[in-house]
């Protein structure tokens, strides 16, 4: 059951469940109209009746004295058989009728006479003992010839306060007009509530449609989406309900996925077209050689020297791209407690070969272990230091050292050389980024090694900075937490 | 010979400017070398060119930049732009503010040769001869037919690519090895001295004897000596 349920739209269902309860309450309060003007009516009817048969049966069993009292009609003489025939005839007019009955249950008189008057149901005993028992208000209802007929039972007591019963009058009407009324009543409630359903039901489901609408919209939007057409947004955030929420978050959402796919994306393209100038280099060279250039050993020693550059540039940029993949997880990184001290001892030997004629200094700071991955900071190490080195002149200095800071130990190499223009400084963390001064000893790197080095000293949950004056030199430090 | 056309090639990559500056010699161009568009200019002043190459990221000016100021020049100088761009956008800025030509990198030497070729061609400063002669040989590179003294000489594809590489450059020493590369292709593995084959099968073909016009150069290759 709950799955043929859970099988709707989510539309079919607010709307089912919507007309649902709207059935049941116009049903209750149908009934509940239709049971109390019923009720209103019958006793309305009896008590009318009532109030007509009391001064006549009053009438003919009391007589009444001279100060309005009413005397008690109890003598020896008096017998309710007398006054019977003349008492149901009163009692009975054109729609109502009368019976008398005595203690017994017989039948003393009948009210009617004229053919046209209606015909009295027969004593129904349950009724009749309770009347006799001495209960006022005997109301029941019957069916003669097809008739809803209302009965009333009046006890006859000898004085009006008598326990003393002598007998029972039976009055009885036809309940037809009220039947009438009530059908009304009822066709006119059955009337009102189809309405009522249809407009309700029509109007929920227009509010429903309409609710639901910008989420039938969300589900085409996102297929498009899905298709590769990540431009697309949803355009209602002006809702503040819960589906512009929602809208919101997904378009967030949707905003922040293009973005990483535009970097990829970019990052892509610009590892392609670093790689294609030392491939055209290679290429270009090689055919050269190979038309004939090849005979000419000057022209094979220039263009070989060339081609190994051009290859050395390739392999740098193969290893920085993997270096930037592996970096991405986190397996790749083992950090353990290193001695700066013992660190830097070992590192600097292996920075004065790679710095060639540069002077390199180590200004070491406090003794303090760092917990870091030393594969990865000799390799940001190096990064900064080749960089320094391509952007000074030989016998340049390169100073390298580190000091504490609160809760972080700070890193630094700076360099006298020609310094990064200002314009320059804020992007040179980018990948393939390059300054327009970068390229001034020909040996171009591919823009990678600084952001290489941003992502490593990030993997350490550190942060990177630049210092720069234009012809005085660059510094380039980067903090690492303690512990 | 493909006419000593004096080609400017502006290029900052010293590894692409050399294999070009080397390559295109050897066709026979005269070469001169800008690596920064300012030194261009200076040399566009100093000189009169038949074709510029251009690479379009230069370390001063911009390439489409400097493209413009030789067009507002008023210079007619064909021009073929290099560049890693392969946008259709960057082609189409790049033809609109007055390049000739387009060709990106990684590109072919052979198929930058071709396109000189052509813009020399259609700008009419250095034609290429459409007829190649020496002593009573004549080679026709449109109709691909070679006659000696008018009468029609069979050629195999092989032998007439040999005979029209040492026409287009007399007194040229060529190793078996270029030679090969040359006119079998650089994918060609196998013995070298097959060519002495081909050159031995051309000889016989042209009549040639000696003194020869394609002679042997013992240990090193073969050249030719079209006024013997």
């Amino acid at each position: 059951m709950l799955k043929i349920w859970n099988k709707f739209s989510l539309r079919a269902r607010l709307s089912l469940l919507y007309v649902g309860l709207l059935t049941l309450s116009i049903c209750v309060v149908g009934i509940h109209s239709y049971w109390n003007v019923w009720h209103l009516l019958f006793y309305n009817t009896a008590n009318h009746l009532r109030a007509q048969a009391k001064p006549v049966i009053e009438h003919w069993l009391y007589s009444k004295s001279d100060q309005g009292k009413v005397l008690p009609s109890v003598s020896e003489s008096f017998s309710l058989a007398k006054i019977a025939k003349p008492l149901a005839y009163d009692l009975t007019s054109r729609n109502t009728v009368a019976i008398i009955l005595d203690k017994n249950g017989k039948i003393l008189a009948t009210g009617k006479r004229l053919p046209e008057e209606p015909l009295p149901p027969s004593p129904n005993s349950y009724y009749y003992s309770r009347a006799l028992a001495g209960e006022n208000e005997v109301n029941y209802q019957t069916v003669v010839n097809n008739e809803p007929t209302l009965v009333l039972l009046i006890p006859l007591r000898a004085t009006p306060v008598s326990r003393k019963i002598l007998g029972v009058a039976q009055i009885s009407t036809s309940l037809s007009p009220i039947s009438q009324i009530l059908f009304k009543h009822g066709m006119m409630l059955i009337l009102v509530a189809a309405i009522t359903l249809m407009a309700g039901g029509g109007l929920g489901f227009i509010l429903i449609s309409s609710a639901l609408k910008n989420l039938r919209k969300m589900v085409n939007i996102c297929q498009d989406i899905s298709k590769g057409d990540l431009s697309q947004r949803v355009n209602f955030s002006y809702y503040h309900d819960e589906i512009g929420m929602l809208a919101g978050a997904f378009n967030n959402m949707v905003a922040r996925i293009e973005a990483i796919f535009e970097s990829q994306r970019r990052f892509v393209a610009n590892a392609a077209h670093e790689l294609r100038t030392p491939l055209t280099a290679l290429q270009g060279s090689l055919e050269v050689l190979l038309r004939g250039s090849q005979d000419d050993p000057s022209a094979v020693a220039k263009l070989s020297r060339g081609m190994y550059q051009e290859v050395t540039r390739l392999i740098r940029l193969c290893e920085q791209l993997l270096g930037l993949s592996r970096l991405d997880s986190s397996s790749n990184i083992q950090k353990k407690l290193l001695n700066l001290n013992e660190f830097f001892d070992d590192f600097i030997q292996q920075a004065k070969l790679l710095a060639l004629d540069r002077n390199v200094v180590l200004k070491k700071g406090p003794f303090v272990y760092v917990k870091a991955d030393a594969n990865i900071l000799s390799q940001i190490l190096f990064n900064l230091i080749y960089n320094a080195v391509q952007h000074t002149e030989e016998g340049g200095n390169i100073i390298l050292g580190w000091r504490l800071v609160p809760d972080e130990v700070e890193i630094w190499v700076s360099d006298d050389g020609e310094g990064i223009a200002p314009e320059d400084i804020p992007h040179i963390f980018e990948p393939f980024y390059q300054g327009k001064s970068s390229d001034r000893k020909g040996n171009k790197g591919a823009g990678l090694g600084l952001s290489l080095v941003k992502a490593m000293v990030e993997a350490h949950s550190g942060y990177v900075e630049a210092k720069s004056q234009l012809g005085k030199g660059t510094t380039i430090k980067f903090n690492l937490p303690l512990t | 010979m493909s006419g000593n056309a004096d080609i400017l090639i502006i290029e900052d990559e010293s590894t692409i400017a050399d294999f070009l500056r080397i390559g295109l010699s050897y066709e026979g161009y005269k070469v001169v070398i800008a690596k920064d568009g300012k030194t261009a200019l200076d040399y566009i002043k100093e000189k009169e060119f038949d074709l510029i190459i251009l690479d379009i990221m230069l370390p001063d000016i911009d390439g489409f930049e400097l493209c413009q100021k030789f067009r507002n020049r008023n210079l007619s100088i064909p021009i073929i732009m290099l560049t890693a761009k392969k946008e259709v956008s960057d082609r189409v800025k790049g033809l609109d503010i007055g390049a000739d030509d387009y060709i990106t990198k990684p590109f072919s030497f052979e198929e930058l040769l071709a396109r000189i070729r052509a813009q020399l061609r259609r700008s009419g400063r250095k034609v290429e001869n459409t007829k190649l002669y020496a002593g009573d040989i004549v080679l026709d590179l449109e109709t691909r037919e070679v006659t000696k003294a008018g009468e029609l000489i069979y050629l195999t594809p092989t032998e007439f690519s040999l005979l029209e590489l040492f026409m287009k450059h007399p007194r040229r020493v060529f190793t078996r090895e270029t030679l090969i590369n040359r006119v079998l292709g650089y994918n060609y593995i196998g013995e070298t001295n097959v060519i002495d084959v081909h050159v031995s099968h051309l000889r016989d073909k042209i009549g040639d004897r000696p003194p020869r016009l394609i002679r042997t150069h013992y240990g090193v290759g073969y050249a030719f000596y079209p006024e013997c």
